[in-house]
C-alpha cells in the first residue's frame, strides 16, 4: 500500500497542485488515458444519438435554463418555501453555513441515531465537503453503495467523474481491488461477475443498516418534495429500507413546481448518461407512516454559494445539474480524466466551479485548464456559458496577480510587459521582427518548422511544434515588389 | 457558537443580498415551445411503449381486460416462481391460484425479501422513455414492495399510457408525495461502460399491457370519411 500512498490523489483544493504540475504525470499513465478516453467516448456517442432524436432539444435547453435562472433569482423565496413544505410533511430541514457546519449538522443527527454505519448514494456535495474522512473521525463507518463509488472506495481511490466516478479503472484493476477487499481470490473480470459480488456484497448491509445519507437531483419548492435519479437501486435501497435519511442538497438544487421535473428529468438524462429516462428516478416528500425512513432530515448546504449567486457573469455557475456532459466533451479533460483538476469537480464545470467555491484563494489554475473551444458550452442542458466565466475568472487571477510583486521578476509577465511595448511602436516592431527571425534561424529545421528550443521556449515545443518565421515580413514584401506601370 | 436559527438566517441574507440586484426578468420567463402533447396515433402510441420497454429487456405480454387473470396466472406459472408479494389492495381477481401469496399488511423486510416475485398495479406509462410510473397507492405498493423482490409483474393498462413525459405531468391532478420512475430493470455501466442489468433492484421487469381502451379508428380515416360526407 505504500506506493498507493505515495501517489495518493489530493482532491483538496486547498492542497492540490496547479493543475499543469498534476496534470504532466497523468498525461505519461497510458492506461489512465485510454480508460478514461473510452468511457467518454461510448458517453458522447449515446448522448449524441437521443439528442438527435429530440427535435425540441433547443427548446428543452432554454427552458430548462429558465427555469434555473428564475430559481437562482428567487432562491431565498424558493427555500423558504420548500422549507416549510417539507417540514409540514414531516421532514426536517437544517441550513449549514459551510462543510464544517453540514458535517456537525449530520453527526449530530448520526449520534443521535447510535450509528456505527451509514449507507450512502453517490453524492458529489458529500465529497466536496469530505464527509467520509470526518465520519470515520467520529467513528462512524461509510459505506458507499454505488458500484463506481464503493470501487473508488475499497480501491482508496477518489472520483475523477461527476457522473461516473470510477471510469479511469478498467475491469482488470476492479476485479483487483474487489479480490483483495472482499476476499474472492478467484473472482472474474467479467463485468457480470464484478457486479453480481458488488450485489452480494452491499446486500446486506442494506438489510442491516439503519441510516442513510443521500445527494439530490432537484428539489421541488412547491411541494417540499426531494428526487433523486439513479440507474442501479442501491438509491431506492437507501431511500427506503433505514429508519433514517439524510439528504444533503446545495441551496441551488431546486425548481420552483413539480411540473419543472417535466423538463429537467429529460435534459438530465439524455446528457448524463445517454438514455431516454435513467433506470429509477424517486420522489418522496418528508415522512409517509409505514413506508420508507420515518426520520428524515435535509441539510441545505450553502458552502459559498451564495458568494457565487451575487455575481452577475458567474451566477450562471449555478444552474448545473451535475450532468458531467462538459467533461465527457471536454478535450482538455478528455486527456487528463478528472484528478489533474485536485477537486471533486473536475473538466469545464470544475474549472469554474472549484475556484468560485474556494473564493478564488485556491485552485487559481484551473480556469486555465481550457483551450475555451466552447465544447461545453454547446453540451450543457441548461446552457451554462462556461468559456464566458472561464474568462472572467482568468481576468479575477491576473488582478490578483497584478498585486503579487513577486510578479514583476515572472517569465510571462515580463514578457507581457515587452511585448506591450514592442506592440506600440512600429519602429520597435520591425526591429523585434528581423531580431527574432535571425535568433530563431539556427533552431528552424529544413521543413520550415521548429521542433525544440532551448530554456523558457522549450515549455512550447515540448509539446507541439512552432512554424519558423518566414525569411520576409509581409511589409518587406510590398515595398519590395515589382511596380506596376500604370 | 450560532443557533441554528441564526445560520438559517445568515444563509437567507446572503442569498437576498446577492439576489438584490435583479437581472433581466426574461431570461427567467419558461418558454413551453418544447414538445408537450405527442403526435402519435393510440396504437402508435402502444407499439411505441411496447418497443421501449422491449428495449430494456423488459417482457411484455397483451392482453384484453376479460383475459387478465389467466394472462397473470399464466405469467406467474411460467416464470418458475413460487411465492409472490402483492400490495395490500391488490385487486382479488389478480390473486392467480395455484402460487403462494404474501399480501402486504405490514410484512418484514425479510418477508419481502423471500418473496420470488411481487406482482402490482401502476399509475402510469410513458411510451417516449418505456417508463412505468408508480405513485404507491394501495393497489402499487409500498416502495420497498417493488425493490426488494426480484421480479416484478407490473399491470399497466393501455388507458394509462401516454407518449410523453409532460403528458404524464398533465396527468397528474395533484403532485405525488411519493412515486418511482422505472425505465427498465436496475443497471449499471460504472465497468467500462458495459450495462449490466440487475446490480441492486429487480432484475426481471414484466409487464402486462391491458387493452382497455378500444383501438378508434385513425384520424386520418376519419378525416377521409369527413371528406367523402
Amino acid at each position: 500500500m505504500s506506493s498507493e500512498a505515495a501517489h495518493r490523489i489530493d482532491l483538496d483544493p486547498r492542497t492540490a497542485p496547479p493543475f499543469p504540475e498534476a496534470a504532466f504525470p497523468i498525461l505519461r499513465n497510458t492506461q489512465l488515458r485510454s480508460n478514461v478516453a473510452h468511457a467518454t467516448d461510448v458517453i458522447q456517442a449515446k448522448r449524441a444519438r437521443l439528442v438527435a432524436e429530440k427535435s425540441d432539444w433547443q427548446d428543452l435547453r432554454r427552458a430548462a435554463a429558465a427555469i434555473k435562472d428564475d430559481v437562482l433569482a428567487n432562491l431565498g423565496r424558493y427555500l423558504v418555501e420548500f422549507e416549510s413544505r417539507c417540514t409540514a410533511a414531516g421532514g426536517h430541514v437544517h441550513w449549514a453555513t459551510d462543510g464544517a457546519e453540514a458535517q456537525r449538522i449530520i453527526l449530530d443527527i448520526l449520534r443521535q441515531e447510535n450509528a456505527a454505519e451509514v449507507i450512502k448514494i453517490k453524492t458529489m456535495t458529500s465529497a466536496e465537503i469530505h464527509l467520509n474522512p470526518a465520519l470515520e473521525a467520529a467513528g462512524i463507518h461509510a459505506v458507499e453503495t454505488d458500484l463506481a463509488e464503493l470501487i473508488l472506495q475499497l480501491g482508496d481511490d477518489e472520483p475523477s467523474h461527476i457522473v461516473a466516478p470510477a471510469l479511469h479503472v478498467n475491469r482488470g484493476q476492479v476485479r483487483e481491488i474487489f479480490a483483495r477487499r472482499m476476499s474472492l481470490a478467484d473472482l472474474s473480470d467479467d463485468p457480470q461477475a464484478l457486479t453480481a459480488a458488488a450485489r452480494t456484497y452491499l446486500r446486506r448491509k442494506f438489510l442491516s443498516v439503519d441510516a442513510a445519507i443521500s445527494g439530490v437531483n432537484f428539489m421541488v419548492a412547491e411541494t417540499g418534495a426531494v428526487t433523486i435519479v439513479e440507474s442501479e437501486g442501491n438509491g431506492r435501497m437507501c431511500l427506503t429500507l433505514p429508519r433514517t435519511l439524510i439528504t444533503l442538497a446545495g441551496i441551488e438544487k431546486i425548481v420552483p413546481r413539480f411540473q419543472d421535473l417535466e423538463v429537467m428529468l429529460q435534459v438530465l438524462a439524455r446528457s448524463a448518461t445517454g438514455e431516454r429516462m435513467n433506470p429509477y428516478s424517486s420522489l418522496w416528500t418528508g415522512v409517509t407512516p409505514g413506508d420508507g425512513p420515518q426520520n428524515f432530515h435535509v441539510v441545505l448546504l450553502d458552502n459559498r454559494r451564495s458568494s457565487i449567486l451575487a455575481r452577475p457573469v458567474e451566477r450562471q455557475t449555478l444552474r448545473c445539474i451535475r450532468c458531467g456532459a462538459c467533461q465527457n466533451t471536454c478535450p482538455v479533460y478528455r486527456q487528463t480524466g478528472g484528478h489533474a483538476y485536485g477537486s471533486v469537480y473536475g473538466g469545464p464545470i470544475g474549472a469554474i466551479l472549484t475556484p468560485q467555491l474556494m473564493k478564488m484563494e485556491h485552485a487559481q489554475s484551473l480556469p486555465y485548464a481550457s483551450s475555451l473551444c466552447a465544447a461545453c458550452y454547446e453540451v450543457c442542458p441548461v446552457k451554462i456559458n462556461i468559456p464566458e466565466v472561464l474568462i472572467e475568472l482568468r481576468a479575477q487571477v491576473v488582478d490578483q496577480e497584478r498585486e503579487q510583486t513577486a510578479r514583476a521578476f515572472d517569465p510571462m509577465y515580463s514578457g507581457m510587459r515587452i511585448a506591450n511595448s514592442i506592440f506600440a511602436s512600429a519602429a520597435r516592431f520591425r526591429w523585434a521582427q528581423r531580431t527574432a527571425r535571425l535568433a530563431l534561424r539556427p533552431f528552424t529545421h529544413k521543413d520550415g518548422w521548429i521542433h525544440k528550443l532551448p530554456g523558457l521556449g522549450a515549455r512550447w515545443t515540448m509539446s507541439r511544434d512552432l512554424r519558423g518565421l518566414p525569411s520576409q515580413t509581409f511589409r518587406e514584401w510590398w515595398a519590395s515588389r515589382p511596380q506596376e506601370k500604370p | 457558537m450560532n443557533s441554528p436559527a441564526q445560520f438559517r438566517q445568515l444563509i437567507l441574507d446572503r442569498i437576498r443580498g446577492a439576489t438584490a440586484v435583479r437581472t433581466a426578468e426574461s431570461n427567467q420567463r419558461v418558454q413551453h415551445t418544447y414538445i408537450r402533447h405527442g403526435s402519435l396515433e393510440p396504437k402508435q402510441r402502444i407499439d411505441l411503449m411496447i418497443e421501449r420497454l422491449r428495449e430494456y429487456d423488459a417482457e411484455v405480454v397483451e392482453c384484453a381486460p376479460e383475459d387478465l387473470s389467466s394472462c397473470i396466472a399464466h405469467c406467474l406459472q411460467s416464470s418458475g416462481r413460487h411465492i409472490f408479494a402483492a400490495p395490500s389492495a391488490l385487486p382479488p381477481g389478480w390473486l392467480a391460484p395455484g402460487v403462494t401469496w404474501r399480501i402486504d399488511t405490514g410484512l418484514s423486510y425479510g418477508e419481502i425479501e423471500a418473496c420470488d416475485g411481487v406482482v402490482t398495479a401502476s399509475f402510469c406509462g410513458i411510451a417516449d422513455s418505456g417508463t412505468i410510473v408508480l405513485h404507491h397507492s394501495a393497489a402499487e405498493g409500498r416502495r420497498v414492495l417493488t425493490l426488494l423482490p426480484d421480479w416484478h409483474l407490473c399491470i399497466l393498462r393501455t388507458s394509462q399510457v401516454v407518449q410523453t413525459l409532460p403528458e404524464y405531468f398533465d396527468r397528474c391532478a395533484q403532485p405525488p408525495s411519493l412515486a418511482t420512475y422505472i425505465s427498465g430493470p436496475s443497471a449499471t455501466a460504472d465497468i467500462e461502460m458495459t450495462r449490466i442489468k440487475g446490480v441492486h433492484g429487480p432484475r426481471f421487469l414484466n409487464v402486462i399491457l391491458v387493452h382497455d381502451q378500444p383501438a378508434p379508428h385513425s384520424t386520418t380515416a376519419a378525416n377521409l370519411n369527413g371528406a367523402l360526407a
